[in-house]
């Protein structure tokens, strides 16, 4: 008896949370269908970085993360056509990412670029420099 | 109402094996249940954590991939978003190591702009040393040319100052430069008719000749006694031995070496002048000193 009580006590209250749940669920999709903007913040940040690497000219150390990143941000720009938003804000985001990667290497490619530069004139002087002490002695 | 009553059994029933479900249901979520890559990822920052060159040269980038590598942990296995938040935790971390790869790279500059210098500073001093051997050589050099010019002109001066000096004791002496030598002749003024020993005032004269042996020891000294034809001719020969001996004994005693001397006595053999009249015979009563050159 006890434990029939019990389980009517549940059943109802299943009923009730399951019911409420999915009323919250179909107001929230309907909400973000009708109203969800399109990433505009996430789309121009996504554009400043591939601006900002392209400024910096990292075609030569990182262009297939620069390739990447413009593909994606088109791939972005058709999905808020066909008002697909999420879709749009990770491909903003994707894109974001991939063009400060390509930032990032290519920074990492021209300090290389300075460091060898440097060690290879410390090395010819003083491959000049013993040239000379060779020719004095 | 037995319907339900039932169901409800079911369900009683069914509770333990549930919660069983679920139970294993979180042990696989806590164990392999995290999102396709996430652990590589993971693995891939804590990596970059662990490296001590690069983990603390991109602090703010490492703590973005951070945040999104566990962003990426916390979203459910197989879908959309988890796949995006494993991209994204990805390229942050890619970036980041990036970012502290290059900081790595310029940090290292510093060192290796001093070895530049340093190879650079070592080139210009091995230059400097050598330019500087070479200037102190050529100074060392002409330093030592500058010394025998100097020394070329002091012995040249001095040279002329010896040969002024010598000039001006011959022209003191009344010598004249012969062939045979400086030639000092000493009249008759010296000695008494027919006297061999020096009169007083001679030493005047003989004392200057007596200065000038002792300054040029090289020289060597030739006395040559000589008389007039007043007398008999054996006499005369000898007088005028003695007269040189004489001469040579005064200069000895005046400290010339007296191997230095050689005397002869000429007699009357050697006039300078006519022995008839009284002054000719004067000039010929004469010793006559011959210094060598």
């Amino acid at each position: 008896m006890n434990n029939s009580m019990y389980d009517k006590k549940t059943k109802n209250y299943r009923c009730k949370n399951l019911c409420m749940s999915m009323f919250a669920a179909s107001t929230m999709l309907l909400a973000a269908c009708a109203s969800t903007p399109p990433p505009t913040l996430a789309l121009q940040a996504a554009e400043q970085a591939i601006a900002n690497a392209e400024q910096a000219r990292v075609a030569d150390y990182a262009s297939p993360e620069l390739s990447e990143a413009r593909e994606k941000m088109a791939a972005a720009k058709t999905a808020v056509h066909e008002e697909n938003m999420q879709k749009a804000q990770r491909l903003a985001e994707q894109a974001r990412v991939d063009a400060e990667l390509a930032l990032a290497k290519s920074g990492t490619g021209r300090a290389n670029t300075v460091n060898d530069e440097m060690q290879k004139s410390t090395e010819t002087i003083r491959q000049e420099m013993q040239r000379n002490t060779g020719a004095r002695q | 109402m037995n319907r339900f009553n039932g169901d409800l059994k079911k369900i009683g029933y069914k509770k333990p094996l549930a919660m069983a479900i679920a139970s294993l249901l979180v042990v696989a979520c806590s164990t392999a249940g995290k999102p396709d890559g996430s652990v590589e990822v993971r693995n891939k920052l804590t990596q970059l954590q662990a490296n001590p060159d690069l983990a603390s040269r991109a602090p703010v980038a490492i703590k973005d991939a951070e945040v999104a590598v566990r962003a990426a942990e916390e979203t459910g296995v197989g879908s959309e978003e988890s796949r995006h938040r494993v991209f994204m935790a990805d390229h942050k971390v890619d970036i980041a190591e990036a970012q502290a790869k290059t900081r790595l790279l310029e940090d290292q500059r510093t060192i290796l702009s001093q070895q530049r210098e340093s190879s650079r500073l070592d080139s210009r001093t091995r230059e400097a040393d050598k330019a500087h051997g070479d200037a102190a050589a050529a100074r060392t050099e002409a330093e030592l040319a500058h010394l025998d010019t100097a020394d070329a002109r002091r012995d040249a001066a001095s040279a002329q100052q010896q040969n002024e000096e010598l000039q001006r004791q011959i022209a003191e002496l009344n010598a004249k430069e012969t062939e045979r030598g400086l030639v000092v002749t000493l009249g008759d003024v010296l000695f008494d008719t027919d006297k061999s020993d020096l009169k007083g005032g001679a030493t005047s004269n003989l004392g200057k000749l007596a200065a000038f042996l002792n300054k040029y020891p090289g020289r060597t000294v030739m006395i040559e006694g000589h008389t007039d034809s007043t007398g008999a001719e054996d006499y005369n020969q000898s007088l005028s031995q003695r007269r040189a001996d004489s001469v040579k004994s005064y200069l000895v005693h005046q400290g010339v070496e007296a191997s230095r001397f050689t005397t002869a006595g000429l007699g009357e053999g050697s006039p300078v002048a006519s022995n008839d009249t009284q002054a000719g015979r004067q000039q010929n009563r004469r010793v006559e000193v011959i210094i060598s050159k």
